[in-house]
Parts: structure tokens; sequence; C-alpha cells
């Protein structure tokens, strides 16, 4: 298989910024994959959409949030990133609305994209 | 069961005796090789870096988590893996990384191994079956 | 074919819909730890259409009292079921 067509990792976040540690450990899951070579497709669903949200900043007592991270992503070659349309729709967000590119997954298309993966990392 | 035996890969992501996750993770891991598998690696990640203390202290009525990680080890061979960045974060800090930070003691041993993200990265690719337990 | 694992009950979160939009159709549901208080009504009845695909681990049913109210179309499974539910899966992914 060329390295086009092979299946990416997939790493699910769907836990918001701050409240957590699980959106940066998902994010770290991610970085690290890229840096070792494999293709990886994020997904923000649930919760996770809120990190894509415009406007946020560091934490009250300095702590640093995800959104600096996101902004880094392109440097990791990690280009394909996606949102769960069904979990913008919920919380009042659109695809355009969002301070980061992502394309929308209908809920049609959310389980071939998990099958389709090489693995599941789900936070 | 018939089928050819497998790779496994277990991620614990919840600490001992604040959620059950360390439990049906533990469990889960001994049906692995009871069923004829083999447990390849325990990885600890996120809050599952506690399950690693040699400080912990439990009531002796109760399940000793610890003790069941380190028995995988010394009788399946069983990696034990700690993600380093998530472990120092919360004070679970091997000999060699108490010396290098200024610590005045340790909190983990062998057979827990602190290590890098990439060996979970790698136990998705390269282990047959990989199966995650969270709080 | 995959295995889902959750351990959410649909009373308390909103995990156990989102993993049910994951689902792919021939796809499995492992219900563990709280998840299992949706193995009974009137919660049970969000996973009506999966029978014969959605599992529960009884030990768990047990410890919480429940196993004698597990829906009929959830299947009890013990630990071992468990395992051979993720080696007869191409792969398992947990929602929690």
């Amino acid at each position: 298989m060329s390295e086009e067509t092979a299946p990416a990792m997939l790493v699910i976040l769907r836990h918001a910024p701050h409240d957590s540690s699980w959106l940066r450990e998902g994010l770290d899951v991610a970085l690290v994959a890229a840096a070792f070579g494999q293709r990886v497709t994020l997904l923000f669903l649930g919760d996770g959409v809120e990190a894509l949200r415009p406007g946020q900043s560091a934490g009250a007592l300095g702590q640093k949030g995800t959104h600096p991270t996101l902004d880094m992503l392109a440097m990791y070659d990690i280009e394909d990133i996606r949102v769960d349309r069904d979990s913008l729709e919920r919380r009042g967000l659109t695809p355009d609305a969002l301070g980061w590119t992502a394309a929308p997954v209908d809920v049609e298309s959310l389980p071939a994209l998990i099958a389709g993966s090489a693995a599941v990392f789900n936070f | 069961m018939q089928n050819a035996p497998l790779r496994y890969a277990v991620v614990v992501q919840g600490g001992p005796y604040s959620h059950q996750a360390a439990h049906s993770a533990l469990r889960f891991a001994r049906a692995v090789i009871a069923a004829g598998h083999r447990l390849q690696t325990v990885f600890f990640y996120h809050d599952g870096v506690y399950n690693a203390s040699r400080l912990a202290a439990p009531p002796q009525d109760e399940p000793q988590l610890r003790e069941g990680w380190q028995a995988l080890a010394s009788e399946h061979g069983c990696e034990l893996l700690v993600c380093i960045a998530a472990a120092l974060r919360r004070g679970l800090i091997d000999e060699g990384e108490a010396a290098r930070h200024g610590k005045p003691a340790h909190s983990l041993e062998a057979p827990f191994v602190l290590t890098g993200l990439g060996q979970l990265v790698q136990a998705a690719v390269d282990h047959d079956r990989l199966v995650t337990f969270s709080p | 074919m995959l295995l889902h694992l959750l351990n959410r009950s649909p009373a308390s979160s909103q995990v156990p819909q989102d993993a049910l939009r994951a689902m792919g159709a021939h796809d499995r549901l492992l219900l563990i730890e709280s998840a299992v208080y949706g193995a009974v009504a009137p919660q049970a009845d969000l996973y009506a259409a999966l029978e014969g695909r959605c599992f529960a681990l009884r030990e768990d049913l047990v410890s919480r009292g429940l196993v004698e109210h597990c829906a009929p179309w959830i299947a009890m499974v013990d630990m071992a079921e468990f395992v051979d539910l993720t080696a007869q899966t191409q792969r398992t992914v947990s929602w929690y």
C-alpha cells in the first residue's frame, strides 16, 4: 500500500480544554504518533469540539491550555482534522465558527472513519 | 478456545482504589493469559500511572493491585510501561529521575519502567489487540 | 467488525449515545462497570436495536445487584467471554 492510501491512526478527542488533562494527553499521543512517522487523523467529538472554539486563553493560574498545541499540528504533519457535525450542532457551533479548520463528519460516515483507521485512540 | 494466540496490550488510565478501571484492567489481563493469549504489554497513562507507586499501602483486606501487576511481569513476562510525562507530573519517579531532578526519594521501581508515549503508539502498531480501561 | 467497550450509563452521560453513533452495522457493544446500569429497563431501551450484538459483563451486573434485571436483548458474558469478544473482533474502542 502506498503512503497515501495506507490507513491513518485515528485519535478521537472527546474532552474539553482546561477541565482535565484528557485533551492534552490525547493530543500528546497524536503528536508522538506523528513524530514516529504515523499518519494521524484527529477527530473532535462530544465535548472535544470545545477545543476548536476561538478566543481561548491560558488559565487564571497560568495553565497553558491546548490552543497553542492546535497551532502546531501542521508542523507535525497532522493535517487531517475532522469534527463531528452532530456534536457541533448540539453546542450551537458551525464549522465556519471554529478557530481552526476542521472537516465536518456526518453521522453516516462516522462508523466508516473509525472502522477504516489503522488504530484508534479514544480520549 | 480454538483460535491462534494473540498478542495483547492493555492500557490502564485509571488510578488504583479511586475508580474500577484499574481493577477491570487487571481482571481482564489475567483472563487474557488464562485464555492462552500472550499479554505482552501493560501501558499506564493518565492517572493509571499511580498503579506503579511502590509506596502505596492499601489495607490488607482490599485487592492488592500493585502485587497483581507485578505478578504479570514476574510470572508471564509482561512489560509494565509507565508514561514518563504523565508519571513525573504526578510524583511517580524512579531512582534515576529522582537523582536527576534532585528529589529526596523515588516512588517507582522495577518491574515498572518509565518510558515514552512512543511505546504506546508502537503497541498499537505491533500488538494484535490493544484494550483500554479508563475512569 | 469492532468491539465498543462502554463504561457509562445513558442516564448519567451522553457518552453512550456517542458510542452508538460511532458503531458500524455489525459492530458489537459491551457494557462494563457503570454502563451495566444501562442494561436495565427503561435505560436498556437504548440498546434494543442491538439485539445479538449487545453484551454486559456479568460480574459487574452481579456486584451492582442487577443480574436479575438485565434486559433480554442484552447477553451476559463472563471475563473469559469478554476476552473472546476482543479476539473475535478486529479492534476494541473504549468509550468512557
